[in-house]
């Protein structure tokens, strides 16, 4: 009996998932431009923005967003991965750029937006140097969904009573973090839990912007001597006591608010967290763009973050989807949400409700500065893992950089090998 | 089979009219059982063979997926940290449970003293790293009231490895014993009175009573408890996720980390089904020799 039934079952089995692998493929673009766009974000916590800019696009293109947050990043890139999988991939959702947003133009699952970015940049919604990250073979995917520029919160009290003043040359900053250390206060904020990177691509891009897009590129190799001398800056920094305790579970806000340390290096989103905190934007905290390492750099480097919003080429949304996109990029919806959510905007047309975040977006677009990717966008997946990882045990215990080095490159090695 | 061989071979030319619609009964329970249980299993166990996104299709690589994850030093640490998971929470939650078993199982009133040690149970072991993160990270709970007792110098709990392994131990352990003792009860209590009286009146107390006596007649639940423990600390997760998430580095991992990552993080599900692949087979093993040795019967009192 038993020996025959198994095949049965292993039959039936293989059936139901020949079945199931069937139902795959996609829905019909139902060609819709007005209505209700399901809405799929990992940023759970910004939905209430998300709602309040309905009154706008439902004024303005007859739109609503129905939308669905998730607040786990993981779970949320498996559920977009399967979806596309189903007749249910999402009419609007948002995502990475960098390798991961490569990873899906090249399967073909993103509708193109070509003639999106296009009328945006000759209306001048947009600057052309964000376009780069959108692009893949000179065509257009997604749009920008946000930006924010990565640069150094102050705690304006501590400056006060220190006498401080923002710097402008790396030597100035040096200069701050050591009279802080003499005076008992801990000059940086640093976490050995995925936000690992941050000063690394500070002192590196700082360093030199070539060198790192050679680590993003594979062309640099993370042991390359210029990486281990920057380590090692790091590291003598760290020995110095410039960086607050790394296992910390203190939110960083209220750490700063608190004092637990002076200054922390953020993206320009960190404004809510602060205000949220209880902090005033200009009078308990402000910013500074952060210099370069190299005072003959002839301009300032600074880190770059935008997260697209996408729409899957099989939904059955996705003229309803793209229309939403283009409606997205006007001065009106970039207005509106700046309003909503209290962040940069991407449009220089459009109106910023925090001075502070008015005055950071003019400054940074102008000639002196040069917008580079994060590393977490600009580090292919596989690798960031591994590097935010070691980074992390280098916080941890800062010693000889080298052995880290090693870990990293070794998955990069067999990264790059791969996709030769 | 063999048993009711005889009633239904009396007649034999006569086929059982019950046959079809019988099979037609069993088949809804059967299909969900496959698709649900051995299809998953298939499934990954197909997956952890090719190289897959989670776009487009598999690629069939072979055992290259098994090579890779052997041949990651990494993964052989996360070995160690699942093992010393096993080891740890035998001796820890299972053993205080024992004792609090022990001590409070003929008291009056003995409910009353087990009971704190089940409130824990009642959270989420994701809601328990939160809570003890909190307690040992650097500035935290812990160290504040060790710097009132003018202890400064206190150890990096969560930074430095085996120890933040070993404090993660002794947090599961803290949700744990109350469990593990009400268990334990259960089986102290269900023990004849006959034997124990006899051995009283051998004179048999204290240590001697609990190891010829107790012991042995407790063993049933024993293996059981300990099976359970062994299956759950070979899949530890919840915990881990809460409060180190593996780090720093990866000095924390556990496997079933490692299998999250590489299949969620890194979107490697070919390697991270290996890794299931891998941890399942180990669980079962470990969970067969255990249990087939245990409940023999050349143990029986």
């Amino acid at each position: 009996m038993r020996s025959r039934k198994i095949p049965l079952v292993i039959a039936a089995a293989a059936g139901v998932s020949l079945l199931l692998a069937s139902c795959g493929g996609g829905g019909e673009d139902d060609g819709a431009t007005t209505g209700t766009l399901d809405f799929y974000t990992n940023k759970a916590a910004w939905e209430p923005d998300f709602d309040e800019l309905n009154a706008q696009s439902e004024s303005d293109a007859e739109i609503t967003l129905n939308t669905t947050g998730y607040s786990d990043a993981d779970q949320y890139d498996a559920f977009i991965r399967q979806s596309f999988r189903t007749d249910k991939s999402p009419g609007l959702f948002t995502w990475q750029t960098g390798p991961s947003l490569a990873e899906l133009v090249e399967e073909d699952l993103i509708a193109e937006t070509t003639d999106i970015w296009t009328k945006a940049v000759d209306s001048g919604w947009v600057s052309p140097d964000l376009r780069d990250s959108y692009t893949f073979d000179g065509k257009q995917y997604c749009v920008p969904m946000n930006i924010a520029y990565w640069v150094m919160y102050y705690n304006k009290n501590i400056f006060e009573e220190q006498g401080l003043e923002e710097p402008t040359t790396w030597a100035e900053l040096d200069a701050i973090a050591a009279q802080l250390t003499e005076e008992g206060i801990t000059p940086y904020y640093q976490t050995s839990t995925l936000f690992t990177f941050p000063w690394f691509q500070q002192l590196v891009a700082g360093t030199d912007p070539e060198l790192y897009n050679g680590l993003a590129t594979g062309e640099v190799k993370y042991t390359d001597p210029r990486i281990v001398e920057i380590m090692e800056t790091w590291r003598d920094q760290a020995e110095a006591g410039w960086f607050s305790d790394a296992g910390s579970t203190v939110d960083p806000a209220v750490g700063l608010k608190q004092g637990d340390y002076a200054m922390i290096n953020f993206g320009s989103f960190f404004n809510g967290s602060l205000d949220g905190a209880g902090m005033v934007s200009g009078e308990d905290y402000d910013m500074f763009v952060i210099p370069a390492v190299n005072p003959e750099l002839e301009q300032t480097p600074v880190a770059v973050e935008s997260g697209p919003l996408c729409v899957a080429e099989n939904s059955s949304q996705k003229t309803l989807g793209l229309t939403y996109s283009e409606w997205w990029m006007s001065p009106e919806a970039q207005t509106a949400w700046s309003e909503a959510r209290g962040d940069v905007a991407f449009n220089p047309q459009a109106t910023v409700a925090d001075p502070m975040l008015e005055e950071l977006g003019t400054t940074v677009t102008g000639g002196d500065y040069q917008l580079y990717d994060r590393y977490y966008e600009a580090t292919p997946t596989p690798i960031l893992t591994v590097a935010l990882e070691q980074f992390g045990a280098f916080i941890a215990n800062p010693g000889d950089p080298m052995p880290y080095l090693e870990t990293i490159q070794a998955e990069a090695d067999d990264y790059w090998a791969d996709q030769e | 089979m063999t048993s009711d061989k005889t009633p239904t071979r009396r007649f034999p030319k006569e086929r059982d009219p019950y046959r079809w619609s019988a099979r037609g009964f069993i088949a809804p329970s059967v299909l969900v059982v496959a698709v649900l249980l051995y299809l998953p299993l298939l499934w990954t166990t197909f997956i952890s063979f090719t190289e897959y996104n989670g776009l487009g299709d598999p690629e069939w690589i072979g055992v290259e997926n098994y090579v890779e994850m052997f041949d990651d030093p990494e993964f052989l640490g996360s070995v160690l940290n699942t093992l010393l998971w096993v080891v740890g929470t035998l001796i820890v939650p299972v053993g205080i449970g024992l004792g609090v078993a022990l001590l409070t199982w003929n008291l009056a009133g003995g409910t009353w003293l087990r009971l704190p040690f089940l409130i824990p149970y009642a959270l989420s072991g994701i809601g328990v790293g939160v809570i003890w993160s909190f307690i040992l990270g650097g500035g935290g709970a812990l160290d504040q009231a060790l710097a009132a007792f003018g202890i400064a110098d206190t150890p990096r709990w969560l930074v430095d490895a085996p120890l933040n392994t070993v404090v993660m131990i002794l947090a599961t352990a803290w949700q744990g014993v109350g469990v593990n003792a009400l268990l334990f009860t259960i089986g102290l209590q269900s023990i004849p009175k006959e034997p124990l009286e006899a051995a009283r009146m051998d004179g048999a107390t204290g240590l001697r009573l609990f190891r010829s006596v107790l012991w042995p007649m407790l063993r049933p639940l024993t293996a059981v408890v300990v099976g359970l423990s062994i299956v759950a600390s070979l899949k530890t997760f919840d915990i881990v996720q809460g409060m180190t998430k593996g780090g720093p580095g990866r000095d924390s991992e556990t496997l079933a980390l490692t299998m999250y990552k590489e299949t969620f993080v890194n979107s490697e599900y070919g390697l991270g089904s290996a890794v299931a692949v891998f941890l399942t087979i180990v669980t079962l093993v470990a969970s067969i020799l255990y249990l087939r040795q245990q409940l023999s019967s050349k143990h029986g009192v």
